[in-house]
């Protein structure tokens, strides 16, 4: 319309431009008509005063004739009978033929002639009435007219006046009747346009009110879309606006990433400024300005963009930040071809920079133990153990130095000297099991000591470089011992170990194994630790009561023993790369000569030969020179004589030394043997053979021989 | 955390008393504290350190040194609260120090402050924290930095 595309609108323009017509129309034919009528009434008017002018020119002829015989004639009444009979005449002619009349107030008055055929009748009929009265006039007021003249007048008068009136009368009656016949006219006409208006608006109305409903509807159902993608992304989306501020409209996610409850309406940069440093945040906003204000391609400057890892810190609790790792991206939105805004996508990619991170940590984790596994591989378990223990030990030595806080050159010497024996202790056992990079790192802490003895003056500030020293030593032996950890674990595994019985699952039901269960977790659970008991053979019901009645009371005894003495804590295990639960397997079957074998073992530290051997000195059961010459087979046999026992003080699990002492007492009482296998921190392992009932020998013939052991 | 970066932190304090007081904090021997067994006195300014390496440190100081502080610099309101402000000062001044020379690689939190051992302050527990005892006006304080 009009050149201009209205798009959507045009239905809308349209109707009103229609119901602005059909309003205008019948305000230009009410006007028209509203103006004929009052046209009409003015005629209606004059054809009125047409009526009266008929009788007063009567009258004047009349009082004309009557005050002729008088001695003072009224001199008024001729003039005033020509005056009314001008009027008349002209009005007449006026309505006739068209012209100028007066109206009642006396001013000109033009006049169309009148269109009606009826009323234009009535004049002619009129006309032919006036015309013969009006000479009479004329001729009676003639300068010196006769009274014949004025009887000739009367005469006309009389003979006129009736008809005249019922003329005049049927015209101002047939112009009332064509003024009324305009108002019908007029009214309809109104009604007409203003039922055409209405109708135009009630379309309007319909039409639009269904397609705003429509097009609320639809754009409701766009918002609810728009709402429920911005609830639910994972991702930080907002418009940026050239101010770097947030837009109302941003994603539900995007207050968790910037750690704050409403980021819409805030300086993007505001909120990060606790973040990232000063110069992050320039670039930022250089970067920000570039997309906004410059004509440049975005994908060649995405590569510039200085928040594609950005770190954010949050703080939950004094001294703990968690940290987060957002990449926000930025897309161009433009209108007109201009830019407006920058549509932002924040994603949290911290488990992704995690994951790289641990990833590398890892690798050069890797790198260094393996360079160490190699040391670690060619030293012995028990020594390395025996190492680490004693290292551990010396550097929390070196820190109780470091701890006391006695001032003075001789307390800084005192300090500086123990350390320095502990460190070089600690040097030498690291070099002799061939750890050289430790080694090497004790070197260093001996150099800063040897440093500080050197120093005139000395106070506690000169020992920072030796404590962060003793941390580093504290960090390599964390690391040896992860690496002890792993090596024994592959050792665990590659061991050739003595062949154990397959465990049988419906031997674990049977009740005697039952009962060996609950005995064991109940001293497990005493001493904090935990085992795992399995068994394989017979099922114990089936032998003679004797030896059904031994092997439950022995298998009683090694059960305790193992965990009293060999089963380590779960701590221990974790660090020798054992399962946290200590493994007790027991197997009893029959034997080739029909006697009974029964094999106990348990994954534990096996047996201290040095624990005995200290036990049986501080016992009196060795001299001092004996027990240093003493061997290893000797001294584990002892763990079969009464009274000996390697835990320091009696409860109600051990202590007192009589258990294994009455386990041999039983095995040997039936003719039967006990051999003992066992590697320091790996394993100990008690086999029993008993022979058949009927073979029994003589208890006294068959000691000598009764135990054999393996180490 | 290097000796480098654990001098940082004990001249930010040194100095913070040198000019305050004129008078230095004397350091005594630095020693190792397990997470569990560390000083704490009446009030302590905790600062959290994220980014390439995590964990936290903390200034603690019973309320006679930062009494004397106070009064030492002319301040005669020793209320509580003041204390408090105070070694929350000395911690935002570690912060502000430390984010300036640390650089971008450590991320250095806005200071807390504890008072006694009412809340726990989250030290790292896998590693042993530097304890730097420091000696102000025969006062004991202590400066702790437990980072991974």
């Amino acid at each position: 319309m009009f050149g201009i595309d209205l798009g959507k609108y045009r239905t809308l323009v349209v109707s009103i431009f229609l119901f602005l017509l059909f309003d205008l129309g019948v305000l230009v034919l009410n006007f028209v008509i509203s103006s004929q009528i009052a046209h009409d009434a003015e005629a209606v008017n004059l054809a009125g005063r047409q009526r009266m002018l008929s009788q007063r020119t009567a009258k004047a002829a009349l009082q004309i004739e009557k005050q002729a015989a008088s001695d003072t004639p009224d001199r008024k009444l001729p003039a005033e009978l020509a005056n009314a009979a001008e009027i008349f005449d002209r009005t007449l002619r006026a309505f006739m033929q068209g012209g100028e009349t007066v109206s009642g107030s006396g001013s000109p008055l033009a006049l169309a002639p009148l269109d009606d055929a009826e009323a234009q009748a009535i004049l002619q009929r009129a006309a032919a009435v006036w015309t013969p009265y009006r000479q009479a006039m004329q001729a009676a007021l003639a300068p010196g007219a006769n009274a014949d003249a004025v009887a000739a007048l009367v005469q006309r008068a009389e003979a006129a006046n009736l008809e005249l009136l019922g003329l005049m009368n049927d015209l101002t009656t047939r112009m009332e009747s064509i003024a009324a016949s305009k108002a019908k006219n007029l009214r309809m006409v109104q009604v007409g346009g203003i039922t055409l208006a209405t109708i135009n608006f009630v379309i309007i109305l319909v039409h639009f009110i269904g397609h705003l409903r429509r097009a609320d509807r639809d754009l409701e159902h766009a918002r609810k879309q728009t709402d429920d993608i911005l609830k639910t992304t994972q991702e930080g989306l907002f418009l940026l606006d050239p101010d770097y501020r947030i837009g109302s409209q941003h994603s539900r996610a995007l207050g968790g990433m910037l750690g704050s409850e409403k980021p819409g309406g805030a300086s993007l940069i505001d909120l990060l400024r606790p973040a990232v440093s000063q110069k992050t945040l320039d670039t930022a906003r250089e970067y920000i300005d570039l997309l906004l204000k410059h004509d440049v391609k975005e994908r060649l400057v995405a590569s510039l963009n200085p928040l594609d890892r950005v770190e954010i810190n949050l703080s939950s609790a004094p001294g703990d930040t968690s940290q987060r790792y957002l990449k926000f991206a930025f897309n161009r939105v433009t209108e007109n071809k201009r830019v407006t805004h920058l549509l932002v996508t924040a994603n949290d990619i911290t488990k992704r920079v995690e994951l790289e991170r641990d990833l590398k940590e890892s690798e050069e984790r890797s790198a260094s133990q393996m360079s160490m596994l190699v040391e670690l591989l060619r030293v012995d378990p028990a020594a390395m153990q025996e190492f680490l223990s004693g290292a551990g030990s010396a550097l929390e030595h070196m820190n109780s130095l470091l701890k006391d806080q006695t001032e003075g050159r001789e307390a800084h010497s005192t300090r500086i000297n123990g350390i320095y024996r502990v460190a070089h202790r600690l040097k030498g056992d690291a070099a002799a099991l061939g750890l050289t990079s430790l080694a090497a790192n004790v070197h260093g802490l001996e150099s800063l000591l040897t440093e500080l003895r050197e120093r005139a003056t000395l106070t506690g500030e000169n020992f920072l470089p030796v404590t962060v020293r003793v941390k580093s030593l504290f960090a390599d032996l964390e690391s040896i011992q992860n690496v002890v950890a792993r090596v024994a674990q592959m050792r665990s595994t590659v061991l050739v170990e003595a062949p154990r019985p397959a465990v049988d699952a419906d031997a674990q039901a049977l009740a005697f194994v039952q009962q060996w269960r609950a005995f064991a977790h109940q001293i497990a659970q005493r001493r904090h630790k935990q085992v795992e008991l399995s068994y394989g053979g017979l099922d114990l019901a089936e032998l003679p009561a004797v030896q059904r009645e031994t092997i439950l009371s022995v298998v009683n005894q090694f059960i305790r023993n193992a965990i009293v003495h060999g089963i380590e804590t779960p701590d221990e295990r974790r660090l020798r790369g054992k399962p946290v639960a200590g493994r007790l397997a027991v197997y009893v079957m029959r034997n080739e000569e029909g006697g009974l074998a029964l094999s106990f073992r348990d994954d534990g530290q096996g047996i201290s030969v040095e624990g005995i051997r200290q036990a049986a000195l501080k016992s009196g059961r060795l001299a001092p020179e004996r027990a240093h010459t003493a061997t290893d087979r000797e001294l584990i046999g002892l763990i079969f004589e009464p009274g000996l026992s390697t835990q320091g003080s009696a409860d109600e699990d051990a202590g007192r030394g009589a258990g294994l002492d009455a386990v041999k007492e039983m095995v040997v009482g039936q003719g039967g043997r006990i051999r003992i296998g066992t590697t320091r921190g790996e394993y100990c392992h008690f086999r029993v053979a008993l022979p058949a009932p009927a073979e029994q020998p003589d208890v006294a013939a068959a000691q000598p021989a009764n135990q054999e052991i393996q180490t | 955390m290097d000796e480098a970066q654990l001098r940082i932190f004990v001249s930010i304090l040194q100095n913070y008393f040198e000019r305050q007081t004129t008078r230095a904090a004397e350091v005594g021997t630095p020693f190792l504290g397990e997470a569990n067994a560390l000083p704490v006195f009446d009030y302590t300014g905790v600062i959290g350190i994220s980014g390439a390496r995590r964990g936290c440190v903390y200034f603690t100081a019973p309320g006679d040194l930062l009494r004397d502080l106070l009064l030492r610099v002319g301040e005669s309101n020793v209320a509580e609260a003041n204390l408090a402000d105070l070694a929350g000062e000395i911690a935002n001044t570690i912060s502000g120090n430390a984010r300036r020379d640390f650089g971008p690689d450590f991320m250095i939190s806005v200071p807390v402050v504890v008072r006694g051992r009412t809340q726990s302050i989250q030290m790292p527990r896998e590693t042993k924290a530097y304890v730097i005892p420091l000696r102000w006006q025969k006062h004991r304080a202590a400066l702790v930095v437990g980072v991974n």
